[in-house]
């Protein structure tokens, strides 16, 4: 095997169809790039719903005494009321966990989370703040029956879900996923169409060449090798674009994403990006490969 | 060396075969001329020792080969020992003469050590010393013709087919082109022709084999064209 005869005959038929070329560098790089990203949303959902499952909490809001929520009725939640809460909902089951904050640390946590404005921490006081009891679930996704057994006891001004506030994002990323890997599917599809054109091509501008290998008698590999190569290296450099493409995401889309939600834990880390950019490359070559010999079965008669 | 047994060939969409029960025998070092009208067969045959067609029927050895039992992946190798040359010389117009006989070489692996040996030498063989760097537009027909045997001579074939070689150049070239391949038979290679030019046959008094609707109508050592042209 001559390395160096079928790197020139790349050479010569990469640079004879570089339009198609590029094409097929253009729809591998977009296409692998939107297979990753939506293997990489799906990565971040997984680790998202794993961080926000330790967090997420059912928070019951008691009455206070300028609390205008009709439940309350403008009355204060005694401290018999507050007694008979606690027991009832300890006697739920699939709560795991229950505890009570007082004002003051409900002071505390507002003024942590709402630190950038200032005007408003200088406005609200101690007594603003409403006491709750913040219940952690045995299976976070299964809130609706304890929310359904709180709402409505005395004392009770509001029955908050954090599950519920932050589902229809999860549900949003679930689709952006799905979305990303059905264009991704599609432009695979066209990739495979497309390196099927340039190699067919590429076999019609070469039919002088390979009609003559084929009667001095050179092997099947050796006629079918630059063509397939031809198809490997378009893969390859759309490999490349799509990977600078994926980190671009990653830095400009999920470091941002994660620095709004959560710490550090819920970030998709670079290793994510390395397999995934890895598993895309792959993906990319092997269809590459597949859509050449295809066509060459059809179109390169040994 | 080619044996052919009762071997029949119908093309596909046509109810007349082009080779129809031929059987012939070529030994060796032999130099036999395939004549007979367009559309008798002749092509057929040269393509069917290639095992570029398969025979409907009958049995066909080439070097000691049964073709019908040669897998496909064995086919390049009997075709490294079989040289072809054409009427239209089919070469590489981007490559000049030196690098389109060493493309046959490159293109099966040979090293470029053997490569650059060989090649000047078949090249002066054919006679076309000093021309190694003309491209093929900048040749005359018999010269690219030569290029052509060239080519299939320089892995050392042991056949050496030749498809109407002199049917695009003048009867005087014509003569050089026969010389070259009288000498190549001289090597020991066996030759097969194909050929209209009833001159050319006259002259060299070898075997003639006469093929007429794909039937071998005449099989005759040390003979003419005939007298019906």
């Amino acid at each position: 095997m001559r390395a160096n005869f079928i790197f020139s005959e790349v050479w010569i038929g990469l640079r004879r169809n570089l339009t198609m070329t590029i094409a097929v560098i253009i729809t591998v790089a977009v296409g692998m790039a939107m297979l990753g990203v939506g293997l990489m949303i799906n990565a971040q959902v997984g680790l998202m719903k794993g961080y926000w499952d330790d967090k997420v909490e059912v928070s019951v809001f008691l009455c206070g005494k300028g609390t205008a929520m009709p439940a309350c009725n403008g009355k204060e939640a005694t401290g018999n009321q507050i007694k008979a809460l606690e027991t009832h909902i300890k006697s739920i089951p699939g709560v795991k966990e229950v505890y009570f904050e007082n004002q003051t640390a409900a002071y505390k946590n507002f003024k942590d989370s709402y630190s950038a404005n200032k005007a408003l921490v200088d406005a609200a006081k101690v007594e603003d703040m409403p006491q709750s009891f913040r219940i952690k679930l045995v299976d976070p996704d299964n809130y609706q029956p304890i929310v359904q057994a709180v709402k409505g006891q005395p004392g009770v001004a509001q029955v908050l879900d954090q599950k519920e506030l932050i589902g229809p994002f999860f549900v949003m990323l679930d689709r952006l996923a799905f979305v990303a890997l059905a264009v991704a599917i599609i432009l695979v599809l066209a990739a495979a169409l497309l390196i099927g054109n340039t190699v067919r091509l590429s076999a019609f501008n070469r039919r002088r060449e390979t009609g003559i290998m084929r009667l001095v008698g050179a092997s099947n590999l050796y006629i079918q090798l630059p063509f397939v190569m031809e198809g490997v290296i378009a893969g390859l450099i759309g490999g490349v674009f799509s990977a600078i493409i994926l980190i671009m995401a990653k830095v400009f889309l999920f470091e941002e994403l994660g620095s709004f939600f959560g710490d550090v834990t819920s970030q998709l880390g670079w290793n994510d990006v390395a397999q995934t950019i890895t598993i895309t490359m792959v993906i990319g070559v092997v269809i590459c490969v597949l859509a050449s010999f295809v066509t060459l079965r059809r179109y390169l008669r040994v | 060396m080619i044996h052919f047994d009762n071997v029949i060939k119908v093309y596909a969409n046509q109810n007349r075969p082009a080779l129809d029960h031929v059987s012939v025998d070529v030994d060796k070092g032999e130099f036999v001329f395939l004549v007979g009208p367009s559309g008798s067969g002749k092509s057929t045959f040269l393509r069917l020792i290639l095992k570029e067609e398969r025979p409907n029927g009958g049995a066909i050895h080439v070097a000691g080969k049964d073709l019908s039992r040669l897998s496909n992946f064995k086919v390049p190798h009997l075709r490294r020992r079989i040289g072809c040359v054409f009427q239209d010389f089919r070469l590489l117009p981007n490559k000049n003469v030196y690098e389109n006989v060493a493309f046959a070489l490159e293109v099966i692996g040979k090293p470029r050590r053997f490569i650059r040996k060989v090649v000047p030498e078949v090249i002066e063989l054919v006679g076309l010393e000093g021309k190694a760097h003309r491209m093929p537009d900048e040749l005359s027909g018999g010269e690219q013709q030569r290029v052509a045997m060239a080519r299939a001579f320089v892995n050392r074939p042991m056949i050496l087919l030749a498809d109407e070689p002199t049917g695009n150049i003048d009867p005087a070239t014509s003569i050089g082109i026969m010389k070259v391949l009288d000498r190549i038979n001289r090597t020991g290679t066996t030759v097969v022709m194909a050929t209209h030019d009833a001159a050319i046959v006259d002259s060299m008094r070898k075997r003639v084999v006469e093929l007429e609707d794909g039937k071998i109508v005449r099989d005759q050592s040390r003979g003419v064209y005939g007298q019906a042209y």
